[in-house]
């Protein structure tokens, strides 16, 4: 039964792991975290799958125990030896020539929102990404439409402010 | 054009940036172990309950003195079987908290009110230790009050104390019993301090906007 269940959620998992992966690029800067925090999540989902009844899509499920668990119980690992990565420094270089090309503009734009937004912020701004409506961002995260709204407001400004200095 | 959808153009179109895992992959990540901060609350949380039912049981067994005082004095008084029956109670009653609110914590619920489950856990054993300090001042100040009054050896000595000498006396004590406390009370706040700083200013962020 156990080895059943288990590989029906290994196969979930497997075919919608690009979202787990898309959690960890917004809360971590290397691939040692981000490898890190997708362990951690898959085993936050595996003790949270018998509990997962099908009511709500696996994916939207996902969205909910990868937030948690970058927001709340993760904790950051001390083998991490060294946070100042690639990006951080690609960062300060294209602010400087921010206008070159797109490319550029969007490897600064991580780069701010990693390094720049709290956790989260960092939680509005991947359900904004995933094309969430206001609704559902704030039913993951348990505030008010219009503090979330006011949230990603200020969001938007932060980053205009920080890639325009 | 607004940085957010410029990113959002990216985010959609690029899923390629990690590579994929295998099933294979997976499956091992199951039986991994959980390094999450509920966790680590809950074993520290277990190791109190236990650190303080050791300490009220260690003199007991070591010393044979002090057994067969605490003998003679259960012997005569069933005032302290109803103490250590009450406190044994309140062990058990913090006990079965710990473990409803720790069960009561679930990463499906939404974010607000994960955290607040997370830090309801980590008040119930606030009270467990708060309870402990206070029940440590009182024995505290019952045991030197019950070793000056009673105690021959002690009586004897300070009879011919000067009204200064014994205000010093109980100066001394009263310090070492504040110091006493104040130093697990910071130890408290080391351990959960670094353990929940990042929840909390979480949990501050996410309300900042709601009175």
């Amino acid at each position: 039964m156990k080895k059943e269940e288990e590989q029906r959620f290994v196969a979930l998992l497997e075919e919608h792991q690009n979202i787990v992966h898309k959690v960890c690029r917004l809360y971590t800067n290397n691939y040692e975290a981000h490898n890190d925090l997708f362990q951690e999540i898959t085993i936050q989902l595996w003790k949270a799958y018998p509990k997962f009844r099908g009511d709500s899509k696996f994916s939207t499920w996902m969205y909910r125990v990868g937030l948690n668990t970058s927001i709340t119980l993760y904790r950051k690992s001390k083998r991490r030896i060294s946070t100042q990565d690639f990006d951080n420094v690609a960062f300060k270089i294209k602010t400087e020539t921010y206008d070159d090309t797109e490319e550029q503009q969007l490897k600064a734009l991580y780069a701010a929102v990693r390094n720049n937004l709290n956790d989260i912020e960092k939680a509005l701004v991947f359900l904004y990404l995933e094309d969430k409506d206001y609704k559902e961002i704030s039913d993951t995260l348990g505030i008010s439409e219009v503090n979330a709204r006011v949230k990603m407001n200020r969001i938007k400004t932060k980053l205009r402010t920080l890639l325009n200095p | 054009m607004d940085e957010l959808e410029l990113l959002k153009k990216d985010w959609n179109k690029s899923d390629d940036h990690h590579k994929k895992l295998s099933g294979k992959e997976i499956y091992p990540m199951l039986h991994k172990k959980s390094s999450s901060t509920v966790k680590m609350l809950f074993y520290i949380s277990i190791a109190e309950l236990f650190l303080w039912i050791i300490i009220n049981t260690i003199p007991y067994i070591i010393s044979t003195e002090y057994r067969e005082k605490l003998n003679e004095v259960y012997a005569n008084e069933t005032l302290m079987t109803w103490l250590t029956i009450v406190s044994y109670g309140i062990i058990l009653l913090f006990i079965y908290l710990l473990f409803k609110s720790y069960k009561s914590i679930s990463v499906t619920d939404n974010a607000k009110k994960l955290m607040e489950s997370i830090l309801r856990t980590r008040k119930i054993v606030k009270y467990y230790v708060l309870y402990n300090l206070v029940v440590a001042g009182i024995s505290l100040i019952f045991g030197f009050y019950h070793t000056i009054h009673y105690d021959p050896a002690i009586a004897a000595e300070i009879k011919d104390f000067s009204d200064k000498q014994m205000f010093m006396a109980y100066v001394i004590m009263t310090v070492f019993s504040i110091l006493f406390i104040v130093v697990i009370w910071l130890f408290y706040k080391l351990i959960y301090g670094l353990l929940l700083k990042r929840l909390n200013r979480n949990y501050k962020e996410l309300g900042k906007l709601e009175v």
